[in-house]
């Protein structure tokens, strides 16, 4: 009999011990994350129109929406940190934040630190000319013959200012630089420029929708794929991510984020 | 067509400005914790600097000589991450707030040890001579007019504080710079993002050193100049 107590007192004991330590020590990030009920995801909120803020400072993006999109699925609330771009790396390290997006391209040196979703968006670059155009574009570099517009500030337009300008091969009044994408394809129907470079999504898109336009190149020039930062070897976290991105690819939100953020 | 500037973009200017200005409430907040913090560390660094003995005067000379001799991003850094590590847990605030103490007292301690030495050691002699003991000289004499000394080299301090707050930026505060970045970014007009920042900063420190010299003005003794 009393042996019965004695052991019935030491499992009572030790069932709270453990549920202590259970409630306080989740199994690996991902539970971690969960179990706070809030995902910290770290953006350098100066880069549109992947991340930046709108005139109430409420950030912007799509990035932004589309992390929105994966805290939800992950069953979390989101939190913002916004850090200079050169920080974000150093903070998943040290634990600061859980995950980074910020137009992230994958590089085999930042691999070695930290790790990366799968790509969640390959940003191609398209050509697109009018119909009827009687040029010949084999070799991304042949645009430099003809008159070309671009959007100012995005990598299309450092592509073009570095490879083709700064290089004496494409002659500065040759290129265009407009606000807008879709300003840019209203000037290549009217024959105002010749070619037009862009992203491949918001390209296809506006040729659709505006007519009398082909595109007639498209390839990896001036950026590539786009990743999720997250900590080292977290592969729970990876993973999870990795999965949601997949469904969003399946179900075409990315590609309706493609187009609401560069078509304009 | 080329380039032509949004339609929207003034009165989107106004909400980015009070965007901005909403950082500068960060901007005080750091300056407010970073300032005292940095007097109360440099003051007491000053005292053991110029009243302890041998070996504590020597670990003060080298606290100042490390803490000046390194860039304050870098000290922010390397401080951010013990402040705000696996022991201690502070917000990105008050760990940045608190290294920016922490740097600025080696400077604060430097100016203060001036303003000690310059009450001159002779006030001290004379002090022990009537009966009083070291710790009661300092409290009574040497301190209440070493201060008032430090006020103008100390207002140089404030307003290089102020500026300064702008480095925890790098640790995700977002205080006037990071907003006046982002206006940048998104309104593509880097010559008003940076006028308003400038401009804020500038009315700051102004307020500021013109306070101190008030300060100055008020409390100054009528046996110093």
């Amino acid at each position: 009999m009393k042996r019965i107590v004695v052991l019935v007192s030491l499992l009572v004991v030790a069932s709270i011990l453990l549920s202590a330590c259970g409630g306080s020590t989740a199994a690996n990030h991902l539970e971690a994350i969960k179990e706070a009920g809030v995902i910290k995801v770290g953006t350098s909120a100066d880069y549109p129109p992947f991340e930046s803020v709108d005139e109430n400072g409420n950030k912007v993006g799509f990035d932004v929406d589309l992390m929105t999109e994966i805290a939800k699925r992950l069953g979390v609330e989101l939190e913002w940190v916004d850090m200079p771009f050169d920080s974000l790396i150093a903070a998943v390290q040290e634990g600061k934040i859980d995950a980074s997006i910020s137009a992230f391209n994958y590089s085999e040196e930042r691999d070695q630190t930290i790790d990366f979703s799968d790509a969640y968006y390959t940003s191609e670059d398209a050509f697109t000319v009018a119909e009827g155009f009687a040029g010949t574009i084999t070799n991304p570099e042949d645009v430099a013959a003809y008159k070309i517009g671009v959007q100012t500030g995005t990598t299309q337009d450092s592509w073009l200012t570095d490879t083709l300008v700064a290089t004496g091969k494409l002659p500065e009044e040759n290129l265009f630089r407009y606000d807008r994408v879709d300003q840019a394809m209203l000037d290549l129907q009217n024959g105002r420029i010749e070619v037009m470079m862009s992203d491949f999504v918001p390209a296809q898109a506006l040729v659709e929708e505006l007519g009398g336009l082909t595109i007639v190149y498209n390839g990896v020039l001036s950026s590539g794929p786009m990743n999720i930062v997250i900590p080292n070897g977290d592969a729970e976290l990876q993973q999870a991510i990795n999965d949601i991105l997949k469904q969003l690819q399946e179900e075409g939100f990315i590609d309706e984020l493609a187009v609401k953020y560069f078509a304009e | 067509m080329l380039r032509s500037p949004a339609p929207t973009l003034y009165p989107m200017l106004s909400n980015f400005f009070s965007y901005i200005v909403q950082g500068t409430a960060i901007t005080i907040g750091v300056t407010l914790v970073a300032l005292p913090f940095g007097l109360l560390l440099g003051l007491l660094m000053a005292l053991v600097h110029t009243y302890g003995g041998k070996i504590p005067n020597r670990l003060a000379a080298i606290y100042s000589l490390l803490l000046r001799g390194v860039p304050p991003i870098v000290l922010l850094f390397i401080l951010y991450f013990i402040l705000s590590g696996k022991v201690i847990n502070l917000t990105p605030f008050w760990a940045g707030s608190l290294s920016l103490g922490i740097v600025s007292s080696a400077y604060q301690m430097e100016i203060l040890r001036g303003a000690l030495l310059a009450v001159g050691g002779g006030q001290m002699t004379a002090a022990r001579a009537i009966g009083m003991s070291r710790l009661q000289a300092i409290q009574t004499i040497v301190l209440p007019q070493a201060l008032r000394l430090a006020i103008p080299p100390w207002s140089n301090e404030a307003s290089i504080v102020l500026k300064d707050s702008s480095l925890v930026y790098a640790l995700g505060v977002p205080e006037i710079l990071r907003r006046a970045q982002q206006l940048s970014a998104t309104t593509q007009q880097p010559f008003l993002a940076y006028g308003i920042a400038a401009l804020i900063y500038f009315v700051l420190v102004f307020a500021t050193n013109r306070a101190l010299d008030y300060l100055s003005e008020r409390t100054k003794l009528p046996t110093h100049p």
